[in-house]
Formats: structure tokens, sequence, C-alpha cells
């Protein structure tokens, strides 16, 4: 079922948590809210589910207008943070409740409810722990529990809000993992808030960018990391590093370091900020032709394939900054302690003087 | 383990005080009842003012606790589940029958309901009814003086669960109605017992409020509290002693009920904190 949200506003006393938002899920996606806290994505999902009333605009589903209708009656499925299982029931009877909630000529038989009930707690892994109450489940295993309750009723929507958010790190991942598995499994269309970067470019197929009530970008995982349509969005997806100096019309200029550019994107008095991001620099012994960036290393995280490394700006700049190198070359380059480095960028973004992105340059 | 014997003393200065405070006036209840045989305490139990005063009492109690039950539940939901101005207010008001004394309380209801009033004197001309005086008033102070107990257990508690599971409820096409019931009342059922235990208690004993309202009638409006203080003036200790243990008992069979339901409360919520991963 597509899911599609027309001028939606919503104010709560004299702040404004959703300002005309507009919408589109098409009908089967697996689509992230994404953006900090107090962006409005958790009130937009709860709009969508029933649970508040928009101050203004329409909520439909597949061309329905859902917006007057009540939660009750939208027949969503909704994962809560907190997954809000009903504490005095057993696993069992918490999947089963929306089933033994509807109206008498359309409730299944006893053993068609307890064949159902099975059905869902295979489909989640949770069968051995039907008589179990919530209160004696670990975070993972009551997340499951609550999506087999939210499909119970087999929504055509699904709706979840942060469904990793109180999960440790392994648990999170494997989760991730298995709800992307889940929805193949399944006909349903998924929208799922969070704030976590990786895990809304990992599971969704489209990513929106939601910022201070505002749809900042909706797009794939691909299209908002590699062509984000404004400075929150680039900011906000993955670690950046901003370097502030001067731009005399040929070379970028902060304290000791230089970096020749070809760009017009300057301001009229000179200020000219560039984005990096940790992944698009490198390290070496000398300066390059184009780039003299000296630093020093600060600190290093070796996990996985990549090995972060933090430095400290030489004659220049403000605070750490952070780059990504592989294994292999950090191997290669192997400095030793306190040795004087430079940092060479591949790519950066500019970034406007009324603070909106500029063009992508490169060291020329 | 308390080391010193300072600590000691001071335990065995806690246990004095309770013997002699507590426990020494209710044994003394009893054995006052019983001093002249059990015969006078059954000749006693049985006299037409006994039997009177026995089942105004309780009539006074069955109609108090569910009005109030009813009143509590409602009370609480709308300040925990609504957000609304005066909802501040509203919580301070319930605690007005707490605050005041329960014979200002009475007397409030006199001047209001009672036969020199405008409202009294309505009601004793176009329906014949007479509120003060009579039983009606006197369930009336009663339900008065005893309504903030239901709410006041419920309202921090419902505060505390919040409203997710409720929300979850109605997700899962659940009426308003069978959200409450299929899910609230199971989250809240023991502190609602505890608050109808207090609630009772206080209904059973009760006795300024019910005092100035009642007009002291024998055999037509008296409680137990109210028989006690008669039959004491009567200089009919046996009687006055033999009414006092029973409503004692009562009190002690409350004290056992609210013991229990206070640990099946706390056992739930041990239950509830021991996750096994």
């Amino acid at each position: 079922m597509s899911i599609r949200v027309e001028s939606i506003r919503k104010t709560f006393g004299g702040f404004t948590a959703l300002d005309d938002i507009n919408l589109d899920v098409s009908d089967g996606g697996l689509v992230g809210l994404l953006g900090p806290s107090g962006s409005g994505k958790t009130t937009l999902l709860r709009i969508i589910a029933g649970l508040e009333q928009p101050d203004r605009g329409r909520v439909f589903f597949n061309d329905r207008d859902v917006t007057t209708l009540d939660a009750r009656r939208r027949r969503v499925g909704f994962v809560f943070q907190q997954y809000a299982l009903f504490r005095h029931l057993t696993v069992a009877d918490n999947v089963a409740f929306g089933l033994r909630m509807l109206p008498r000529d359309q409730r299944p038989g006893r053993d068609a409810i307890r064949a159902r009930v099975r059905e869902l707690l295979e489909l989640v892994q949770m069968d051995t722990m039907t008589g179990r109450y919530p209160a004696q489940l670990s975070g993972g295993q009551k997340q499951r529990v609550a999506l087999a309750r939210a499909l119970a009723l087999k929504p055509e929507v699904l709706l979840l809000d942060e469904p990793f958010g109180a999960l440790d790190a392994k648990v999170r991942k494997e989760l991730r993992r298995w709800l992307r598995h889940l929805h193949e499994q399944i006909d349903v269309t998924s929208l799922f808030v969070t704030h976590d970067q990786e895990e809304a470019m990992e599971v969704s197929d489209r990513v929106v960018v939601m910022s201070q009530g505002h749809i900042e970008q909706v797009g794939t995982p691909l299209e908002v990391y590699e062509q984000p349509a404004s400075r929150f969005v680039f900011d906000f997806l993955g670690h950046i590093n901003a370097l502030e100096g001067q731009y005399d019309g040929r070379q970028w200029r902060d304290g000791d370091a230089s970096l020749r550019l070809d760009t017009h994107g300057a301001c009229p008095n000179g200020d000219l900020t560039l984005y990096l991001r940790p992944h698009e620099a490198t390290l070496a012994r000398q300066p390059s032709d184009s780039a003299s960036l000296p630093v020093r290393v600060a600190g290093r995280s070796v996990f996985g394939g990549t090995v972060t490394v933090e430095l400290e700006p030489r004659g220049w700049g403000r605070g750490i900054l952070e780059v990504e190198l592989d294994r292999d070359a950090w191997r290669q380059l192997d400095p030793g302690r306190d040795e004087a480095l430079f940092l060479l960028p591949r790519d950066l973004q500019t970034v406007t003087c009324d603070g909106d992105l500029g063009p992508r340059v490169r060291p020329a | 383990m308390p080391r010193h014997w300072h600590q000691w003393a001071l335990i065995l200065a806690a246990f004095g005080a309770v013997a002699v405070l507590l426990v020494l006036p209710l044994v003394l209840i009893f054995s006052q009842a019983f001093s002249q045989g059990a015969a006078v305490v059954a000749d006693n139990l049985t006299s037409t003012d006994m039997i009177s005063a026995i089942k105004l009492t309780v009539i006074v109690a069955l109609v108090t606790v569910p009005v109030n039950l009813l009143f509590g539940v409602l009370l609480a939901w709308c300040v925990t589940r609504y957000e609304f101005r005066g909802r501040k207010l509203l919580t301070t008001l319930i605690d007005i029958p707490f605050a005041m004394s329960p014979v200002v309380a009475g007397l409030c209801y006199l001047v209001v309901y009672g036969g020199q009033s405008v409202v009294g004197q309505w009601l004793d001309n176009t329906l014949g009814l007479q509120l003060m005086f009579a039983l009606p008033g006197m369930i009336m102070v009663t339900v008065f003086v005893t309504c903030p107990y239901v709410a006041r257990v419920l309202i921090p508690l419902m505060q505390s669960q919040g409203t997710e599971e409720e929300e979850a409820a109605v997700l899962l096409g659940a009426s308003g109605w069978q959200a409450f019931w299929y899910v609230t009342l199971p989250k809240i059922r023991w502190a609602l017992l505890y608050g109808v235990v207090l609630t009772n208690a206080r209904a059973v004993g009760e006795f300024g409020a019910v005092s100035v309202v009642s007009g002291l009638i024998r055999g037509e409006t008296l409680t137990l509290p109210l028989l006690i203080q008669m039959l004491n003036e009567d200089y009919n200790t046996v009687g006055a002693f033999t009414a006092a243990g029973l409503l004692a008992a009562l009190a002690l069979v409350t004290l056992l009920l609210k013991t229990v339901l206070e640990w099946r409360q706390r056992h739930k919520i041990d239950a509830a904190q021991e996750v096994t991963p």
C-alpha cells in the first residue's frame, strides 16, 4: 500500500514540529526517516499511524484519505521505540492481542489464533519463548516480539519508531539485516524512524533526511550521500572536517596551510570554507604541488579494514581533523610519534557565503 | 544487623512505644469487651441498636467504595491521559478532603443541603427528599471524606506507566473500552485494590463528618463509631467496647489485606525487574 502525505503541519504549543511536509512512499518500499532529535520524524510517523492529528494537511493510503480515520481502523503495524509490550501478558498473548480484539464475526477461532501466533513467532525466531513475560526477555527479543505483534493483523503498512535505538551495537547490526530480510519476505510498505545515519543507509531503499520540521532531501542512500541537496544533509551524513580560510583567487590559505584550487565559490571578503570527508584524503611525508597542509598524528583507531586517524593541524586550523585510510596504506606510511605529515585532500566541498553547498572542487 | 548496644536500645525503645501506644489499647478493648463474659458480648452484639448500626455502616461503605472507585479511576485517567488547562489545579483540588477537618466538611454539607438552605428546601418541597440527618447525607459526607484515596494511589502509578501500551492496543484495533479493560486495568489492579482497602477502612471508621450530619437518631442514623460514643456516654462500657472491638477487628483485617497487597505489588515489581537474557 502506498502512503502519501500532503502539506502536513503540526505544532505543539509554540513549537513547530512539522512544517508543510510532503512525502510519497511507494508500495512495498522500505523508507528510513533520518534526522537528529527534534527534527519531527517521530511526529510524522505518529501522524501517519493516527496517534496524532495534524493541524493541517492530509494523509492518504493508496489514494484513500485517512486523515480523520481513527487509529484503530487504519490497520497499520506499529513498533514502539520501547516496544510497549503488554507487561501482564505472555509473549504468545501479546502477539494474539490484535486477533482477539477483532469483532466476533471476523475473529478467528481459538485454534486458528494459536496457529497464527506460532507462525508469527517462528517468523521472528521466538517460538521457543511463547510462555515468557516481557520482563524476562532481552532487548532484542522484546523487539522481535513487538514486530510479530505488529504483523499479526497482516498490515499493509508497517511503522517503526527507532526500532534499533535501545539495543547494543552487535544485536543492532544483526537485527538490521534481519529486518531487511523480513521486509523482502512479506508484502508490506515499511517506514522507520532513526537518528543513526549508518542504519538509515544500510536498511532503507530510500532515505528521507529531516531537520527542524522540514524534509531536506529524499533519495536513495547513494544519492543523498553523493549529491547532498543541502549543507545540513552533507553535515549530517557521516563525519566531516570543516576547513575555514581565505581565498585569493588562486590559493586557499589558513595560517601555515595552503591549497591551490580552481574555484569561484569564495565570499566577496575572501572567506572560503571547505568540507572534507574523512575518506576523501590521504597522508604523506611530503606536501604535494597543490596542497600543503601540515599535520601531526594525535591518535588512531584500528577497526576492520580502515584506520581512523586523528590529526592535529600544525600552524593552522582549529581542532582535530579526522581521516580514514585503508589498513595497507597506514601500514606503509607507519608514521612515528609526533612525525610531521601532510594532509592531501582528493575531493572537497565548498560552502557558499549564505551557508549553502557550492561546487565540489579538487586541488589543482 | 545493629552492632552497638545503643542501637539495640533504640530498637527496644521503638518496640516499647509500639506496645504501650498501639498494642496495649487494642488488647484492652477486647479485654474490656469480654470483662463480663462472652454471653454479655453476644447480648450486646444482637441488640437492635448494634444490628442497626452494623447494617448502616455496611450500607455506607457499600455505596461509598464503588462510587469512589469509579470517581478515582476516572479522575486518575483524566489527569494522566489528557493535557488540559487546569490539570494541576484539579490534582490539587482532590486533596481538599485530606487537608480539611472532617467536622468542617460535615458542617459545609449541612449548610448547603440542610433544611435551612435553599437547596435543602427545594429538595424537600419538590421531591420530599431530606438529605441531612438521614442516610443520604451520611453517605454524601463519607464519599467526600474518602474520595482522594483511590485517585491518589493511581495517579503516580499511571504517570510512571505512561500511555504507550494503550496506544499499542488501539493500533491493534482495540476500542477505548477494550484498551482500558484489557491493558490499563490489569496494569493498575493491585494499586486499585489497595486504594479500595484504604477507602473502605476510612469509610467504616469515619466519625467527625458523619456525626455532624447524622442527627444521632438511635436505631436510625447511628453508624458503629457513633454508636460507640453513644454507648460510652450511657455508661454501657461492655457495649461500647464490643462495638469498638468490632471496628478494631475490622481494622486488623484491613491491615492484613493491605500488607498482602503491598507484598504482591512489591513481588510484581521485583519479578518485572528480574530480567533473564
